[in-house]
């Protein structure tokens, strides 16, 4: 801080010499915080836990375990799955989240639908939505039989 | 510093006039006073704004000034203290099981992480440099002496504090010498006759298993910084009351401002300092910490090398020589107390006392390290 007392026919100078340093010391304070909170945002980003690198082929069982019109459901990480025999042929994998809010679906054996327990979305064994608030019809997972068992295809 | 004095000149009607007629924006100011950053006394029933342009002009001494500055350096040290610890507990996780493997985490994987964590050690090594200092400076200027008898007492709790948190901030990170060094350490406390098992059952007992973890990493992140700041706060009101310098010293006369700008140049110059030492001079980082095996040599850290010594050096039970003098050695911290009517004559005399004292301190760390490296 330059004395008051110095200011007299220089004051101009000495005016503008202040306020080009305050301007400075503040751009560095400016550039001092931004690299904080680049280093702060960083770390506090969510790390990756591993969910992406669960694996991609899932063995579900053998077909001969499923009965036809029933789904099961696959506790699978983050992505869980219902694997649904249609017939003696054909199994359908659709995921068990609600397109809704992301709650679990459940199997309602009786009505023979997926039923959310948050807000009574409904869909058929296909993923259609039946009733309630679901925007959009369950995902479907690729199936593949081989030699008697059942693989999804995340 | 949302406030700056600068504004206040200029008329602005807008948010703050809203907010003024709501609360009364200078009591909430006024709370800045009771940590230091603004010292002078406040006319709370006047509106912030005049409040403001008056402060910006009004001289007072300034405390950033040697050997005043340890104080609010010793807060700018716990402001960084803080903020990296809150964040490392985004990631840290405190049972055994996972202590080291989140720390890990934190330190390898993370972006940044590694910085974070040095920053905050080498904090806490500064900060147990800064509080001993300022230690020194006070008993080296008798500020124990009434009416600053609160100010002697504060430092001496916030030197066992901040031991405390350096012990107890140890241990979270589960490692070879942390988790030997704690049962060494907590053996040497609990052999204390009385006080030990009433600590004992406190911590969570003998055995170091997760329920001495969650104890420490609750007495490390809540409860003894929670008692620092209330210490500093006890500090400042102290020194708001009866001064930092013994009457008749020269005090350099510093604006608010300078003083605001002064604070946030030391918070740059304290943060480029513990960066540059935390990515120079990184702690090393240790293999996991296992029950069943006792390494050879566990380095106590440096404060308790002395006390090390000692133990190493005499044939005494561990009772005595760990516990009581242990304890002992802080309770002399308190004796100058009593002398609170001392005239600068006794000052004068103690201080050579004191001298004598340190270098006792320093010869018997030095032993303590040399018995170590044998």
């Amino acid at each position: 801080m330059p004395d008051p007392e110095s200011r007299g026919p220089a004051a101009a100078p000495v005016e503008d010499r202040r306020q080009f340093l305050g301007w400075l010391s503040r751009a560095f304070l400016g550039l001092w915080a931004v690299g904080a909170a680049a280093v702060v945002s960083a770390y506090v980003k969510p790390p990756r836990r591993g969910e992406g690198a669960a694996e991609r082929t899932v063995r579900v069982g053998l077909l001969d375990e499923f009965l036809i019109g029933e789904a099961r459901l696959v506790r699978h990480g983050v992505t869980p799955f219902f694997v649904v025999r249609v017939d003696s042929e054909r199994v359908v994998a659709l995921s068990a989240v609600c397109t809704h809010v992301r709650c679990i679906l459940g199997f309602d054996r009786s009505r023979r639908a997926l039923v959310c327990p948050c807000h009574d979305g409904r869909f058929d064994l296909a993923g259609n939505v039946i009733s309630g608030p679901p925007p959009r019809p369950l995902a479907t997972h690729h199936v593949s039989i081989r030699a008697g068992e059942v693989f999804v295809h995340l | 510093m949302s406030v700056h004095p600068e504004d206040a000149r200029r008329p602005r009607p807008g948010w703050m006039d809203w907010l003024e007629q709501r609360v009364e924006l200078s009591e909430l100011f006024s709370f800045l006073t009771h940590f230091g950053v603004v010292y002078t006394p406040l006319d709370t029933r006047r509106p912030l704004r005049e409040l403001l342009r008056d402060l910006a002009t009004r001289t007072a001494p300034s405390y950033l000034a040697w050997p005043r500055v340890l104080t609010p350096l010793a807060a700018i040290l716990f402001g960084i203290l803080v903020v990296t610890g809150g964040l490392l507990a985004y990631y840290y996780r405190p049972t055994p099981e996972t202590a080291y493997d989140s720390t890990r985490l934190i330190v390898r994987d993370l972006p940044a992480g590694w910085f974070i964590h040095h920053t905050h050690a080498w904090a806490s090594h500064l900060l147990v440099g800064v509080i001993a200092l300022r230690l020194l400076r006070f008993f080296w200027d008798g500020l124990y002496r009434a009416p600053r008898e609160l100010l002697w007492i504060a430092a001496v709790a916030m030197t066992w504090i901040v031991l405390q948190s350096d012990f107890t901030g140890r241990l979270l990170g589960w490692n070879v010498p942390a988790y030997w060094g704690t049962v060494r350490g907590m053996e040497i406390v609990f052999a204390l006759p009385l006080v030990g098992p009433v600590l004992a059952f406190l911590l969570g007992g003998r055995v170091m298993n997760e329920d001495v973890l969650i104890r420490f990493y609750i007495l490390h992140v809540l409860v003894l910084p929670a008692a620092f700041a209330a210490l500093l706060y006890a500090t400042v009101a102290t020194v708001r009351k009866v001064g930092l310098m013994p009457a008749g010293r020269n005090e350099r006369e510093v604006t608010l401002r300078h003083h605001l700008y002064s604070m946030a140049m030391w918070t740059v110059v304290l943060f480029a300092l513990v960066l540059t030492l935390g990515t120079m001079f990184p702690n090393r980082f240790f293999p996991q910490a296992d029950a069943y095996s006792t390494p050879a040599t566990v380095q106590p850290p440096v404060y308790m090398l002395a006390p090390y010594a000692v133990l190493f050096g005499t044939r005494l039970p561990t009772w005595l020589t760990g516990g009581v003098l242990l304890v002992a050695t802080l309770a002399v911290l308190l004796a100058p107390l009593w002398l609170a009517r001392a005239g600068e004559a006794t000052v004068r005399r103690l201080r050579m006392a004191g001298i004598a004292a340190f270098a006792l301190w320093i010869a018997l760390s030095v032993l303590g390290a040399w018995v170590d490296r044998r």
